[in-house]
């Protein structure tokens, strides 16, 4: 049974193979391709070598556009996680109507990015907004987003935060229920406080779970495109462009084929350079357990 | 093999995204027996009318033919077209192409139409302006028959003005901006008004406000800003009026859409935009205001005394080269280039590209402002020519322009940074 | 329950209210106003009060027929799309999880490694690739592109399941003279439904809600609904909010109720999702 050749088995997984391959693979490969060559509507390529990823890396609008979207991986991804802890806790804490809740929480899971966008905008709609309205009734700034660029890239943090809360949360909650009620029975015998069983028992034994969370929102609000796109298009004057539009706007506004595809690929080998760090911090976990 | 791989690399290379060939409409049309594709904006559907007011309906008999349209907002449709012109052959037999688009690159993807001109002539092809046949002329060649123009006049809010105390509309720049300023008020049944509204995505404004002033963003023959403080006390006074609320605050994110909305609603008293918007702004069933919006010629700072250029833009329909029926597609375009479709699409709200349909009375009847349009269409000229970089070049621009009317650089160095990155996208 | 303090329970009550708040007002505002007269969409105060009408509905109905296609094409898109992802990632998961070698390990690896590719790289090569395969907007295009991206995860999902269904079942059922397929059919596919409906809903939801693709992929004829709502955005006429709110309630209802019934998959999804792939 276990001695099956892999040739009786490759039926079963070549389907899967096959998709990624002819998808994401090989089109990908042909990015690097088009990322060594200049060309546009109606001109045929000619190679240009590395002048293409010098030329996007050199463009003040590049670097505006890597900046912003640190910026807003750093600060949404952190936020996010911070929320999806103290909401993990308090759930676990034990809560009336626990399911329903939960429930609640996952629902923004459901909505997509269009009609994401399509709420926020009008919540926040400088005239008549709901929010902006009680933002004013209680004295309070509002978030004037099509004026100033740091107001533009809260809402689009905002925006962000309350769709992918769900998934962190689910993991961090999930995490925290596995951790043994017992530990937090010593701990109390042992007169912890429950901010020192916090810091003792929680933090240590969340951790793992933490840097999986925190990884894969990295790597997936890297990407960030929808929510900027239909929300700001990178405005005002393109201060709140994103890499991803950014690339968009090489291929399909400036038809720049070539820079679009450098850009591609400098997005691709970011995202394989976080992901290496996130072997690398699990590998280090991994062998600190063994002791 | 060597040639198959050539040209797959080729399509790789514009290759891209833009999907293509609808093969049928939406709701395809089972009675007719062809079916012309047509790749356009939506308006050039719907100026052409609708059952008892299909301007086609007799050209689609004679022909046996429906035509299926596939919409886009103008620069993906621009996108669509050339991707789907770059294929080995496409189905789609007609594209509107936009006069700043093609270069000599992609000219070379659509049929010249000087063949068909001889052959199968278009009714009384020299009444079409001069200027827009030109536009659509590369490297000698005709690669599109224009049919519509959009070409900015001022619209000002009369009943506002009147509540103002403002008994003409402005005759100068200087007279504009004044009046602009005493109309950034509370109006009378408390809408709060804005002197004036422009989107910040279109190179029209700061461009005509320079040209107010002598100045230009590209001229003709590639010269970038040629007086420059021109560009700079245009920067100036749009920044100014910024300043002091003459211009809304959400200036950064407002679209062409949003001009109208603010007009019709009353919010905004003045705009610049294309004269065929006259039968919108005063549409009962959407503008608080019908019949109180009007239009003159954008005016000029009473500094200048030379001729001032309205700002234009138009659109051809061409034919992809690699379309198989270029017969049905020429057969398509002549009909809509007709007198008879032109006048037709004109009452329809398009700007009309024959001189003659300005001397039409239907027309000018139901277009108070046809005179102002024809005098500004005489010495139009489009924002900027096109080139291999004028979509970036735009964009480096407009940025600029939006970083001088927030204040956030002063309108000088927005000029010189203007310049120094402009400069080496031009052509050599 | 343990008794709790007073100010712990309060405090507790504002955090509950403000997680419904956070998660459900911006969701409910949507469907309410979608409900309101046209006149008062915009009024300031908002109205939380109000007769609700289904004007909009109405017209939506009357003047977006192109909506309710996209509503069609995004049904086809999406069965297509689970179906296809659930079975191959039930095949290979199956296969990952009943066997071990060095070259599958790799597989795996090389699975879980291309999850890292943004899809919008490949939207730059993939034209000219289905343009030459005649598949320029299709349903299948979409379809083949929405499973391929979860496929991966999906693979990986199915053998975490698998892993914990009991292998004497399987070789109680060798024993007896299954082949691979029976085996798979009448024993795995059973008990690790909860795993199949895992990948189900996370595919369902992602199909039915995509923009980029979607954006970039079609024309008319496989248009789906969430691109029809960004084009009402910015329609010409400008933004007609009621029907907007309309249309995304419309497109909203089925796939939040089909998250809401299956919330318990989705969250065994994430977590074993998270920790594994």
């Amino acid at each position: 049974m276990r001695t099956r050749s892999l040739s009786q088995l490759m039926p079963l997984i070549a389907p899967v193979h096959i998709l990624i391959l002819s998808v994401i693979v090989i089109p990908s490969l042909y990015v690097i391709w088009l990322s060594l060559g200049q060309s546009s509507f109606g001109q045929a390529q000619t190679f240009v070598g590395l002048q293409n990823y010098y030329n996007v890396l050199t463009d003040p609008a590049f670097r505006s556009a890597l900046w912003n979207t640190v910026i807003l991986v750093v600060v949404a991804v952190h936020v996010e996680l911070a929320i999806g802890l103290g909401m993990a806790l308090l759930f676990a804490s034990g809560l009336p109507f626990r399911r329903f809740l939960l429930v609640a929480v996952l629902a923004p899971y459901a909505v997509s990015e269009v009609i994401a966008v399509v709420m926020w905008r009008f919540l926040f709609d400088p005239d008549a907004g709901p929010v902006t309205l009680v933002l004013k009734a209680l004295g309070l700034p509002i978030l004037d987003w099509s004026f100033e660029p740091t107001h533009a890239m809260i809402l689009i943090a905002l925006l962000t935060i309350w769709l992918h809360l769900p998934f962190t949360f689910i993991i961090l909650y999930a995490a925290r229920l596995a951790i043994p009620a017992d530990l937090y029975e010593a701990a109390r015998i042992d007169g912890a406080t429950p901010f020192q069983s916090f810091r003792r028992v929680t933090m240590p034994l969340l951790g793992p779970a933490i840097i999986v969370a925190l990884l894969f929102r990295y790597i997936f609000a890297f990407r960030i495109f929808s929510e900027v796109w239909l929300l700001t298009q990178g405005g005002p004057a393109r201060s709140t462009e994103v890499v991803a539009v950014y690339l968009y706007q090489e291929a399909f506004s400036f038809n720049a084929f070539g820079t679009a595809a450098a850009t591609a690929w400098i997005m691709v080998i970011v995202s394989l350079l976080l992901a290496a760090g996130y072997v690398f911090i699990l590998r280090k976990q991994g062998a600190a357990n063994a002791h | 093999m060597s040639d198959n791989f050539a040209k797959i690399t080729r399509r790789g290379l514009l290759g891209t995204a833009l999907g293509g060939a609808a093969l049928l409409a939406t709701r395809p049309s089972f009675a007719a027996g062809k079916t012309l594709n047509i790749l356009s904006h939506k308006v050039h559907q719907t100026v052409l009318g609708t059952g008892d007011g299909d301007l086609l309906a007799d050209w689609k008999k004679a022909n046996d033919a429906e035509l299926a349209f596939t919409t886009f907002d103008s620069n993906p449709l621009q996108d669509r077209l050339f991707r789907e012109a770059s294929l080995p052959s496409t189905d789609y037999g007609v594209g509107y192409i936009i006069d700043n688009r093609p270069t000599p690159d992609v000219a070379k993807l659509f049929a010249p139409l000087d063949d068909f001109l001889k052959s199968a002539p278009i009714e009384n092809y020299e009444d079409i302006a001069p200027g827009l046949r030109e536009a659509m002329t590369v490297g000698g060649k005709t690669i599109g028959i224009p049919v519509r123009h959009a070409t900015g006049g001022l619209f000002y809010n009369e009943a506002l003005l009147e509540e103002a105390g403002i008994s003409a509309p402005p005759t100068t720049l200087e007279e504009l901006i004044e009046q602009a300023g005493k109309l950034t008020f509370t109006a009378k049944d408390g809408t709060p008004v804005t002197g004036m509204i422009m989107a910040s995505d279109l190179a029209v404004f700061p461009v005509s406000f320079a040209r107010a002033y002598g100045g230009d963003y590209i001229t003709k023959d590639f010269k970038l800003l040629p007086k420059p403080e021109a560009m700079e006390k245009a920067l100036t006074v749009m920044a100014d009026m910024f300043k002091a609320g003459a211009l809304p605050r959400s200036y950064a994110t407002t679209k062409n859409d949003d001009q109208v909305t603010w007009m019709q609603q009353g919010r905004a008293a003045f705009t610049m935009i294309t004269f065929a918007r006259y039968k919108q702004f005063n549409d009962p069933a959407q503008s608080k205001f019908p019949g109180k919006i009007k239009a003159v010629q954008f005016p000029k700072s009473q500094s200048y005394d030379g001729e001032m250029s309205a700002v234009t833009e138009s659109w051809g329909m061409s034919i992809p080269a690699n379309f198989a029926d270029k017969e049905l597609a020429w057969s398509y375009i002549r009909e809509v280039s007709s007198p008879r479709v032109t006048l037709g699409m004109a009452k329809n709200g398009n700007g009309p590209v024959r001189v003659s349909t300005y001397a039409d009375a239907d027309f000018a009847a139901a277009s108070p402002v046809a005179a102002a349009e024809a005098k500004a269409l005489a010495t139009a000229r489009g924002a900027f020519p096109p080139f291999a970089e004028a979509a970036r070049a735009q964009q480096l621009f407009l940025e600029d322009v939006q970083l001088a009317v927030l204040g956030r650089k002063t309108p000088a160095e927005a000029v010189e940074s203007m310049a120094k990155r402009i400069t080496p996208l031009l052509p050599a | 329950m343990r008794t709790r303090s007073l100010p712990i329970s309060i405090g507790k009550a504002f955090a509950v209210a403000a997680i419904l708040l956070w998660s459900l007002f911006p969701i409910a505002f949507i469907v309410m106003s979608s409900l309101k007269p046209g006149r008062d969409i915009f009024a300031v105060p908002p109205k939380y009060i109000f007769t609700p009408t289904f004007q909009h509905y109405a017209s939506l109905w009357s003047e977006w027929g192109v909506f309710f296609n996209g509503l069609f094409n995004s049904t086809v898109i999406t069965a297509g799309a689970t179906v296809l992802a659930v079975t191959v990632s039930t095949c290979a998961g199956y296969v990952y999880s009943r066997n071990s070698s060095r070259f599958l390990n790799a597989s795996v690896m090389f699975l879980i490694i291309v999850r890292l590719i943004p899809p919008i790289v490949v939207t730059l090569p993939l034209f000219p690739i289905i343009n030459a395969m005649n598949l320029n907007d299709t349903h299948i295009v979409l379809m083949v592109l929405y499973a391929t991206f979860f496929v991966s995860l999906g693979t990986v999902l199915m053998r975490t399941f698998i892993d914990q269904i009991p292998r004497e079942l399987d070789e109680a059922a060798q024993i007896d003279g299954a082949g691979r397929l029976t085996i798979l059919r009448r024993v795995i596919v059973p008990l690790a439904a909860p795993g199949i409906l895992a990948v189900a809903v996370f595919v369902v939801v992602f199909a039915w809600n995509e923009y980029l693709f979607a954006f970039i992929f079609t024309a008319t004829r496989a248009k789906t609904a969430p691109l029809v709502i960004s084009e009402m955005i910015g329609s010409i006429d400008g933004v007609d909010w009621g029907i907007l709110f309309a249309a995304s309630t419309v497109q909203l209802a089925p796939v939040l109720l089909f998250v809401i019934f299956m919330n318990r998959y989705l969250v065994a999804g994430l977590t074993a999702g998270a920790t594994k792939g």
